[in-house]
């Protein structure tokens, strides 16, 4: 059993102590008086940092329209105001983020003169365009393969839809895709 | 046990085991080092001071906790400030509850300091008393300062919300601020960055209160703590030392200091303690923690309920065009508004605007009174730390009567001024007034 001593009423010697018992009641109320401050400043801690945590975000959507599918020619279309490129092929419609996946710098579209031909994952592909980063160097084929430089990914497919109520092509960003994705529009 | 073992060690400076390791909790603790390693029995008395410098430094903590969660989440831009106080309110989580915590403890924070001053006042701790080298009307000059930068953080912080109430009320008080003869128009567009409450009006309040007036309390509360150890304690503890005065004593030399503190100078003076330690002095771990604890408790306690029970209000959004009416000042500045609105003096053709008078000669000249009065004050040092001393009355009651005065006005402006502040009964409705012309 703990006990302290302190003087509780005036005696003549000079070193005397009194013992205060800190077993049963008193020891009872002082751990709830403890635990009901302890707890009271937990929760008062909890409910600051989760108010920290938005609930709501003031973003733009990252479900946009960028125009009509017949807008798009074939070959790779730069979309500015989202940094992302709008291709099509034989096959039909598909999109491309243009943010680097090294650091998020936009990258750099490159028409070759002639096209080559590469191999992506064991197939042979033809591409025509190269995407080159400025910042670090990274390199993309023209389906967003990395190939060279700091980047450790390919670059992101966007899924591509048509809006019901005036036929744009909708940008899906917060949802990839394969490579194989086309749409046909 | 491994986890008691360390639970040991972590909080033995609150749970001291030996007269010996009291004192070092003092020594070894950051927090415990301000306290000194014995206290006098009165001092930790509730009856005596309620603990009202204690309470109102926690509230004070409390508002900068709330207040530094309220800073992540608030916009200082007239556009923006409205609507990210909506925010706070209804889409952040708990972000009602940290504001509405935030402006009780605000609202608790003016009472306690001022019902503390009120304490100070009527003991008589303003007073030197038996200890060598005190100024303890010093420390008391330093509360009255703390007292109006309380009142003003209450004010700065009154405009953030940028509602009907915050934009009138702050209209009020900056308008009786130019009141002041000479310089009063100045003032007014220091205070509001221009000639109208906008932009710059707000972003001021609100360095002023987020930055400026906190490290200003902060600054000034340090002070004031150092005093009370450099003064020797609270006043009730000089009042051991006048009694023991009485008794014959052999004055024996000791190499103790002077009542509690520390006394000043170039050389160790050798002085006679003047009160028996043994009988009067406590440890102050875990005395005076444990106290201290439990009034942490009990302030957190009631603040946090009243949190939880009472909303703070968000009227619409402020529009400069339209006049609430009434537009009352904050409620602790009630009392001035209505001296304001009864004080117009007609001298022939001469008015003197109740502006002036009530909002700045009158309150100007009590502030005044107040801080100087213990350079004023003539009694004994035998009426230093009591309640009521009896060479003391007719000040005591003076100053009851003054602050009954200013209860009374703030009571009428609150509960009793409706529209064009004429007087209603609390139960009388009040007429509809339009808002639009």
């Amino acid at each position: 059993m703990k006990s302290m001593k302190l003087p509780s009423v005036p005696k003549a010697e000079s070193n005397v102590t009194a013992t205060v018992d800190v077993s049963g009641r008193r020891s009872f109320l002082r751990s709830l008086g403890l635990g009901a401050l302890l707890a009271g400043l937990a929760g008062q801690l909890i409910a600051m940092v989760r108010a920290l945590v938005p609930n709501v975000l003031y973003e733009p959507p990252r479900a946009f329209k960028v125009g009509l599918p017949q807008d798009f020619a074939e070959g790779m279309t730069y979309v500015e105001d989202h940094r992302l490129f709008i291709g099509r092929d034989q096959r039909g419609l598909f999109a491309i983020s243009a943010i680097c996946t090294h650091l998020g710098c936009t990258v750099k579209m490159l028409n070759l003169n002639q096209p080559r031909t590469v191999e992506i994952k064991g197939k042979p592909v033809q591409i025509q365009q190269e995407f080159q980063c400025p910042c670090h160097g990274s390199k993309y084929y023209g389906d967003g393969t990395n190939y060279a430089g700091p980047a450790p990914r390919p670059l992101d497919w966007y899924r591509l839809e048509v809006s019901p109520d005036d036929g744009q092509l909708v940008v899906n960003s917060s949802q990839p895709v394969h490579h194989d994705f086309r749409l046909n529009a | 046990m491994k986890l008691k073992e360390h639970w040991e060690t972590l909080t033995w400076t609150w749970n001291p085991k030996s007269v010996r390791e009291s004192s070092d909790s003092v020594v070894r603790n950051l927090l415990l080092h301000w306290f000194p390693a014995k206290i006098s029995r009165p001092s930790l008395s509730f009856r005596y001071s309620f603990w009202l410098g204690t309470i109102s430094a926690v509230l004070f903590f409390v508002l900068c906790a709330t207040g530094l969660i309220l800073m992540f989440l608030y916009v200082p831009s007239v556009e923006r400030a409205y609507p990210s106080v909506k925010d706070i309110e209804f889409v952040a989580s708990y972000g009602g509850f940290i504001r509405a915590v935030h402006r009780i403890a605000a609202h608790l924070m003016v009472v306690a300091v001022f019902l503390h001053m009120m304490r100070a006042f009527i003991t008589g701790a303003y007073k030197n008393g038996a200890g060598a080298n005190q100024r303890r009307p010093v420390n008391w000059v330093l509360g009255v300062v703390l007292l109006l930068f309380t009142l003003l953080l209450s004010f700065t912080g009154y405009l953030l919300p940028w509602d009907q109430l915050a934009y009138w009320a702050i209209t009020v008080g900056t308008n009786i601020a130019s009141a002041v003869p000479l310089i009063g128009d100045k003032i007014r567009f220091f205070l509001l960055g221009g000639t109208e409450i906008d932009q710059n009006t707000l972003l001021r309040f609100y360095v002023l209160h987020c930055f400026v007036l906190p490290t200003a309390v902060l600054l000034l509360f340090s002070w004031h703590m150092w005093r009370i150890r450099k003064d020797g304690g609270l006043a009730c503890v000089d009042r051991l030392a006048l009694n023991e005065k009485q008794k014959t004593s052999a004055s024996i030399k000791t190499k103790t200091y002077s009542l509690l503190g520390i006394t000043s100078g170039r050389t160790v003076q050798v002085q006679t303690s003047y009160i028996n330690e043994d009988e009067h002095l406590v440890e102050s771990s875990p005395a005076l923690t444990r106290r201290l604890l439990l009034v942490i408790l009990a302030t957190m306690l009631v603040t946090l309920l009243l949190g939880f029970l009472v909303h703070a209000p968000l009227e619409q959004a402020a529009n400069a065009l339209v006049t609430p009416n009434p537009a009352k000042a904050p409620w602790y500045f009630l009392w001035l508004q209505e001296l304001v609105a009864d004080t117009t003096v007609h001298l022939g053709s001469y008015t003197v605007s109740g502006a002036f008078i009530g909002g700045v000669l009158v309150p100007g000249l009590l502030v005044l009174l107040l801080a100087a009065w213990p350079y004023l004050d003539r009694s004994s040092v035998h009426a230093t730390g009591v309640w009521f001393a009896k060479e003391r009355q007719r000040q005591n009651m003076v100053f009851l009567a003054v602050v009954l005065v200013v209860v009374l006005l703030t009571v009428v402006g609150t509960f009793m001024r409706g529209p064009s502040w004429h007087l209603y009964w609390p139960w009388q409705p009040w007429p509809e007034t339009p808002t639009r012309f």
